[in-house]
């Protein structure tokens, strides 16, 4: 077993070329990338469509084979099924065998995972309480909505109790009050010093759960870094007040003034998101009504 | 907690072949099918050889019995190299199509693995229908003989002997259930075994249900004829070059000679069929299994998904 030193992720120089079949055309999906995730850490890796997040992470996976450069996983090269021993993957648009009920899908991709009927039992049980699909159980998989099947993907990803866990757009087609659910589900990942790369359209929630971002473009990684740095912005510092008088905010600004160096940007009432509305009616609802799915 | 955690580090322990996984895949796939509700063929086999029995009903009865082996096996022969084609066509694309493979192969399943449990899923299946389809055979057959038994005991004359009863069931049970038809029985499994064999390696390369269909199908259809071809080629020409025994060699490889299998008309027809020739098939059946595994694994190792 690889010592807590050695990178959880580590891709150098990948390069993937997709060559259309009976046309000279082809595709650089994935540009001389490098990047390096360190055990325990969240990863976002963000970009528009088609830059590439998809194939970083099927190169990775060994689902198809790059061109150029190497990936490994705890120092396991990804061609070698043992590099697969310690990862949970949850694919784009995940799809599953809709015979199988969600017990049964958990209990076969435990199999897989080597694990012994007792332990599947057990961690069924918990990934469905976890990902809040106890009620359907027993209900196959083909009578799923697509929020259901991304969460039974999610409980299949943790099923064999992995190390490091890949998603692709795990909130896709998730109503907000479910995808604030995977949110918390990935800190609690981090809390267990599991390591997760995900990639997501939702900036808004890569901020929230991720230490580090990779911002990738046409297959090329243009920035990195922890998110902190990234983001903050080092010459502005916010104040939010309560129950302020005009009186004092007019004190503030004449305080303000009076400094050269300092400027004030912006005075007002700081606005709610939409989404944060939007769960805050969910939520008030459900604490009265029933309980939801 | 932590004997749990214990026991998990434990399995994580990679194994680089592990049965239980073939296995795992090898009933899913059986479940999967059986759900897909493959089973209720049964019916129609049901029904056509009833059909067929009591359509031929006026024949003599070593006629009649006949015909009832020769469709019961025609149609286990049938349905169950069906089962083996569609089975295999219908499954391995469909995991590719819907990524569903993604899944699978991302958790520490080596892919030699998942065509083998699927290898196995399909004979699984295979094996169970052509039990099922066996037992009803049989259970008609058993209630025919007795059946006619009894007309021709009716029919006799109130002074026949025992020793007349006696020769009667003797030349009709002779014709009906008996133990030789267990090795057509076997004969039919090991058809359509290699019939799966031919689908697997299809539908590793070319990832849609209608074309692996079509070639497996294409490819059935030659191997019933490939000895015929190939005797008329070797007897016109007089040269038995190195290179012409190479081809015939290839086409044997690319086109199982399914007419090999077909033991069962000679069964039906009241010839013995000598144990060396079983032992032939069993060991040409495990031959392309083993072939078709491993060029399908060939080519599947290297798929890009
Ligand atoms: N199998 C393939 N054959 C040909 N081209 C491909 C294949 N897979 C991906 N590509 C191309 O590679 C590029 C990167 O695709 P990828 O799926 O990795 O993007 P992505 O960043 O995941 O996009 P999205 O946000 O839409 O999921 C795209 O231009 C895509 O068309
Ligand atoms: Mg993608």
């Amino acid at each position: 077993m690889a010592d807590s030193s050695t990178p959880a992720v580590q891709i150098e120089g990948l390069t993937k070329v997709f060559r259309l079949p009976l046309r000279k055309e082809k595709v650089v999906a994935i540009d001389n990338l490098s990047l390096q995730v360190g055990a325990g850490e969240v990863y976002g890796l963000i970009g528009p469509n088609g830059s590439g997040k998809s194939t970083t992470m099927k190169v990775l996976l060994g689902l198809i084979s790059p061109n150029a450069g190497r990936a490994s996983i705890f120092g396991l090269d990804s061609g070698d099924t043992a590099s697969r021993g310690s990862v949970g993957f949850l694919p784009e648009n995940p799809y599953f065998y809709k015979y199988l009920t969600g017990s049964e899908t958990l209990a076969f991709y435990g199999k897989l995972c080597g694990l012994s009927r007792k332990e599947i039992r057990s961690r069924s049980d918990e990934l469905l309480e976890m990902v809040d699909l106890t009620g359907a159980r027993n209900r196959r998989l083909g009578g799923y909505s697509k929020g259901m099947l991304q969460r039974i993907g999610l409980a299949q990803a943790l099923v064999g109790d992995p190390r490091l866990v890949v998603l692709d757009e795990p909130t896709a087609g998730v109503d907000p009050s479910g995808s604030r659910k995977i949110r918390d589900l990935v800190l609690e990942l981090k809390r267990r010093g599991i390591t997760v790369i995900l990639s997501s359209h939702l900036l808004e929630q890569v901020q929230e759960v991720c230490d580090e971002v990779g911002i990738i473009f046409n297959g090329r990684l243009v920035r990195e870094g922890k998110l902190n740095d990234l983001v903050a912005i080092e010459d502005q510092t916010e104040i939010v007040l309560q129950n302020a008088t005009p009186q004092l905010l007019d004190g503030i600004a004449g305080l303000v003034e009076r400094e050269d160096c300092a400027q004030l940007l912006s005075c007002g009432h700081p606005r709610t998101t939409l989404e944060r509305l939007f769960l805050q009616e969910i939520n008030e609802e459900s604490k009265t009504g029933g309980q939801d799915t | 907690m932590d004997s749990e955690a214990y026991s998990t580090e434990l399995s994580r322990q990679h194994k680089a072949f592990s049965p239980s996984r073939v296995w795992a895949i090898a009933g899913n796939t059986f479940t999967q099918l059986v759900r897909m509700k493959v089973f209720y063929f049964l019916l129609i086999f049901s029904a056509l050889i009833i059909g067929a029995n009591l359509l031929f009903l006026s024949f003599t009865f070593e006629q009649e019995l006949k015909i009832l082996k020769d469709v019961s096996f025609g149609a286990m022969s049938l349905f169950a190299s069906i089962f083996a084609i569609v089975g295999t066509a219908l499954l391995i694309p469909k995991d590719m199509e819907d990524r569903t493979l993604y899944t699978i192969l991302t958790k520490p399943v080596p892919r030699f693995e998942y065509l083998l449990g699927k290898l196995m899923g399909i004979l699984l299946l295979i094996g169970v229908s052509i039990l099922l389809m066996s037992l009803l055979f049989f259970t008609v057959l058993y209630i025919r003989q007795h059946g006619i038994l009894a007309e021709k005991i009716a029919s006799l004359p109130r002074h026949a002997s025992e020793t007349d009863i006696e020769s009667f069931r003797e030349s009709i049970f002779s014709r009906g259930l008996q133990p030789e038809l267990l090795l057509g029985v076997i004969a039919v499994f090991l058809k359509a075994a290699v019939a799966a064999g031919v689908a697997l390696f299809v539908s590793t390369f070319a990832s849609s249900t209608l074309f692996t269909i079509i070639v497996s199908l294409v490819v059935y259809f030659i191997g019933h004829a490939q000895s015929l071809a190939l005797d008329y080629y070797f007897t016109q020409g007089e040269l038995h070059s190195a290179g012409q025994r190479f081809l015939a060699g290839l086409v044997g490889v690319v086109f199982p000679n399914f007419q090999l299998f077909n033991v069962t008309d000679g069964l039906t027809a009241g010839e013995v069929i000598p144990a060396s020739l079983m032992a032939r098939l069993v060991g040409l059946t495990a031959f392309y299994l083993t072939i078709y595994s491993l060029v399908s694994w060939m080519v599947f190792a290297k798929k890009e998904l």
